[in-house]
């Protein structure tokens, strides 16, 4: 199915919270303000690496209108943060590791006298050269940026017999070395928000973040104090894609709330985003792959080195999944994947919609197309040759749902009208090229993680069913999705519903909004509540109106009997609502469907995509645009027409970025690009003059585990579709991302000189 | 705000209200919207006049609130956001909710003003005219894809 208004029919919903974005009317939680507030600054190292040697507050203090200024000795817990492993220090001590380190923290009056007072903090540094190559980092001299060394984290598949062996039995090797480039988030609303004091020693923040419970339990360790004392209001949310999920502000505006016991609120700076915050793992990936006569692959091996910078944060996961990855929807039969993620003085490298599976995809897909040319075949014959079936292990031999994906994407990608042969008229200036890919993509956290969600549903006491989960809405459209879900499972009308998300203090706990894992566990909890909740509401009703529960039905408003045919409404949910002593509620704890091979990070549910590219190259410039996107998704059946559409376009956008202008290059451990001026990310000018989307919704009979979440998938196999396209054009194979112009230029100048 | 000792009187008229500020002569337009008058539907992203996020109209013309200065608006009419729809929603705003063009909808208000500027300019504005007006307001969720069928929903209604 094409996926737009049209073929949506009804289904096409406007977003319930959409009115409040489209008149400005919405407040995220950057917009709030408090009765004596005050605004907060952090101060940030100045060189990538060095030792602190002291730091003077003193004159900072002294300024009028500052209220506090706070250092590592005013972290009451520990002085640590970081989902998985909090190494990053919350204010640094002895050491600063990258140009985002904290150091110190001031509240004042204004922002303006606050930023004055970070300025006048006098730190002395003993600077030291900065690691900016993870190889670097490896080198057996190298400094030890982290007790355990640079090696932040490994991982290794291997299947088969030696590969080396396998390679000597091989017809047709190649081997190629991609490279692929530290893409930021730019989500439009930069880090921000609010924390309150409250007199018994709580605190209420106001903060963007994809899972509001795993802030509470890291500022608990930070500030010390129970993590139920904290309030952790999460949503809205001004885009994350990932880049929200790990602290930011939190730990600073809670100290200095709890500190100065007034509002302290920071919203960062463009300059400052950049600079502290997390980005897309630049990746060195070295891939072999060989083949038989006959095109059989059967050698492949894979060499990663992930630069995850000078934090943790997610890296150990990203690289899981990439090396996952590294064969994605190919049988291969003898394999050996190697993944380093190393520590260095870069910005910090970490979780990014996509999450790995973007940087592995460009480097496979073009080893795809680059064994096909050495063999004289068409890529798509070698695909089918080697592509899974229905039943076969997951692409680290783990046991997953059977799928279709792989070959439906496939045969439907080569259907796009951008593949078929054709001859295009251009100016005489340029040339056109096509090109496709596919990609597998795994959804929830994987094997060995805790991968837990949870939802509550209840009749109120003002008369709507309303639904509650630990989700965030960053955008994506979970709140209409929700919507959705409800009216189509329980067949009552959006107006009946009340839902609650973003608060700690009101919602269940259902794990993070993030890996594509938020849509399929909304749809597993209302699936699971909708019985239960059901069968108090009809029982009460029945009791109430004296009709047979049997004839009663849930419907728009309300209760509805049903008899000879005729439907007739009895009961407002209000009135029943207030016939209760006890309002119903129950609630579901269920946990994302998990492969039962014991491989870290595996996973079960996968989704599928195939992308075709037609780009234009102009041979005066090298400036490479993309003119058309075709994109096939295989996820399940769509929740939300819109919201599905919303994603897969909005995730091209964010690969065509990739794959041709982003990079938050760094030199000597700085970053060259402060702001959106430098770092450029797509304008309505950028995208393609036309795009389309098709889902296929159809899943293998018994695959009950329904619609899998579209927030990544859009993303990832678009980048190795353009250099397809490129190379079609040029004969040119581009290995380094983003494109450079000057590399093109080199390739058409030379086509100009030679015609 | 913080140092008001060099502050100045300015008189301006902002969504069709005089009003008067004591504000210094340097400070923002984009921060008396959101800090003085807690119009906060004007939002703040890059600060160097890059992504539009706080994109207001001044005296006709499309502006980033983030460039100007208090001393720039002395006599000016400001329409932000929040006049978009006062009585009932803009067509551009039903059309931005029909064709999902929005998702955090962080760009939204920025975005809308900008067209809402064209559309005022050009009766019709041809497909180049709409993608350079546009093009200095930044989206990172939707890809424009959404935007640009707003757009054409726009124009479906208007024939």
């Amino acid at each position: 199915m094409v996926l737009d208004q049209r073929s949506a029919g009804d289904r096409w919903k406007k977003r319930r919270d959409g009115i409040g974005k489209v008149t400005g009317e919405l407040k995220y939680l950057t917009d709030m303000s408090f009765p004596n507030m005050l605004y907060g600054t952090v101060l940030r190292s100045e060189h990538p690496f060095a030792k602190i040697l002291s730091i003077d507050t003193e004159e900072a203090e002294k300024l009028p209108g500052v209220e506090t200024v706070i250092t590592h000795k005013d972290v009451p817990g520990l002085n640590g943060f970081g989902i998985v492993i909090p190494d990053q220090p919350v204010l640094c001590e002895d050491v600063v590791r990258y140009v985002g380190d904290a150091i110190a923290a001031v509240a004042a009056s204004s922002k303006e006298i606050a930023e004055h007072a970070a300025s006048l903090i006098k730190v002395e540094y003993a600077p030291m050269a900065p690691i900016t190559d993870p190889e670097d980092a490896l080198l057996e001299d190298a400094v030890k940026l982290h007790e355990a060394g640079n090696i932040l984290h490994e991982a290794h598949f291997k299947k088969g017999e030696d590969v080396e062996q396998a390679f000597s039995k091989c017809d047709y090797i190649v081997e190629d070395t991609y490279y692929t480039p530290r893409q930021m988030h730019a989500y439009m609303e930069t880090e921000g928000g609010v924390a309150l004091p409250e007199a018994d020693g709580s605190i209420t923040l106001y903060a963007p973040t994809q899972h509001g419970f795993k802030d509470q339990m890291q500022l608990a360790r930070i500030l010390n104090i129970k993590a139920e004392k904290i309030r952790v209001v999460s949503s809205p949310i001004g885009g994350s894609f990932g880049g929200k999920d790990e602290l930011n502000i939190q730990p600073y505006v809670s100290l200095l709330a709890v500190k100065t016991g007034r509002p302290v609120k920071i919203h960062q700076s463009r300059r400052t985003s950049i600079k502290a915050g997390i980005k897309r793992h630049p990746m060195k990936i070295t891939m072999k792959t060989g083949a038989d006569k006959n095109g059989k692959i059967i050698a492949h091996q894979v060499k990663i080195i992930a630069d995850t910078g000078s934090y943790a944060t997610l890296g150990p996961a990203v690289l899981d999944f990439s090396v996952e990855h590294s064969t994605g929807p190919y049988r291969m039969e003898h394999v050996c994947v190697d993944g380093y993620s190393i520590f260095t003085n870069n910005g910090v490298s970490g979780e990014f919609r996509g999450f790995g599976g973007n940087q592995i995809t460009v480097a496979l897909e073009l080893q795809i197309e680059k064994l096909a040319e050495k063999m004289k075949i068409s890529a798509t014959e070698l695909r089918w040759k080697n592509l899974r079936s229905t039943n076969d292990p997951g692409p680290v031999d783990q046991v997953i749902v059977p799928t279709t994906g792989a070959s439906d994407v496939l045969s439907k990608i080569l259907e796009s009208p951008i593949l078929q042969p054709k001859a295009r008229q251009t100016d005489d200036w340029k040339i056109i090229g096509t090109g496709y890919s596919i990609t597998m993509h795994g959804g929830g956290l994987g094997f060995g993680r805790s991968d837990p969600s949870g939802a509550r549903l209840s009749l109120n006491k003002q008369g709507k069913l309303e639904i509650s989960f630990g989700f965030e809405e960053c955008g994506q459209g979970l709140i209409p999705s929700i919507e959705m879900i409800m009216t189509e499972q329980l067949h009552c009308a959006p107006e009946d519903i009340d839902i609650v998300i973003g608060d700690t203090a009101k919602v269940p706990h259902s794990g993070s909004s993030t890996a594509s894992r938020a849509t399929n566990m909304v749809w597993q909890g209302i699936r699971r509540l909708k019985d239960p909740l059901t069968e108090k509401v009809l029982s009460q009703a029945a009791a109430v109106t004296n009709i047979p529960k049997d004839m009663l039905k849930m419907g728009s408003g309300g209760i509805w009997c049903e008899n000879h045919g005729g439907r007739e409404f009895v009961l407002s949910f209000k009135e029943l609502a207030a016939s209760f002593d006890e309002l119903p509620v129950v609630s579901a704890e269920y946990h994302f469907p998990t492969t039962p091979n014991a491989i870290d990070g595996g996973h079960f549910l996968y989704t599928f995509a195939g992308v075709a590219a037609e780009v234009e190259i102009d041979l005066l410039t090298g400036r490479v645009a993309v003119t058309k996107l075709d994109h096939v998704i295989s996820a399940g059946p769509v929740v939300n027409p819109m919201g599905y559409l919303g994603q897969i376009e909005g995730g091209a956008s964010m690969g065509l970025g990739f794959a041709l202008f982003e990079d938050a290059a760094m030199k000597n451990g700085r970053y060259m690009t402060e702001n959106l001026d430098t770092y450029l990310i797509p304008t309505i000018a950028d995208i393609p003059k036309e795009t389309k989307v098709t889902a296929i919704e159809q899943l293998v009979e018994g695959d009950n585990y329904g619609p899998r979440g579209v927030g990544e998938i859009g993303t990832v196999a678009v980048a190795p579709a353009i250099v397809t396209a490129i190379h079609q054009a040029t004969g040119h194979w581009i290995n380094k991302l983003p494109i450079s112009t000057e590399e093109m230029l080199d390739i058409v100048s030379k086509r100009l000189f030679q015609a | 705000m913080g140092n008001k000792t060099a502050a100045h009187t300015i008189h301006v008229k902002i969504n069709g209200a005089a009003t008067t500020l004591n504000v210094p002569p340097t400070y923002r337009l984009v921060d008396i919207l959101r800090n003085e008058l807690n119009l906060t539907g004007t939002k703040i992203s890059c600060e160097v006049g890059r992504c539009g996020a706080c994109s207001v109209i001044m005296n006709g013309k499309l502006v980033n609130s983030c460039l100007i200065m208090a001393y720039q608006i002395d006599g000016a009419d400001i329409q932000t956001i929040e006049s978009v729809s006062s009585d009932a929603l803009h067509p551009i705003q039903e059309a931005f909710l029909e064709g999902g063009a929005l998702q955090c909808g962080y760009c939204t208000p920025g975005m809308i003003m900008a067209l809402k500027t064209l559309v005022e300019e050009k009766n019709k504005p041809s497909k180049e005219e709409v993608l350079k007006a546009l093009s200095g307001n930044l989206c990172r969720c939707t890809g424009y894809e959404g935007i640009l069928r707003a757009i054409d929903l726009l124009e479906e209604k208007e024939e």
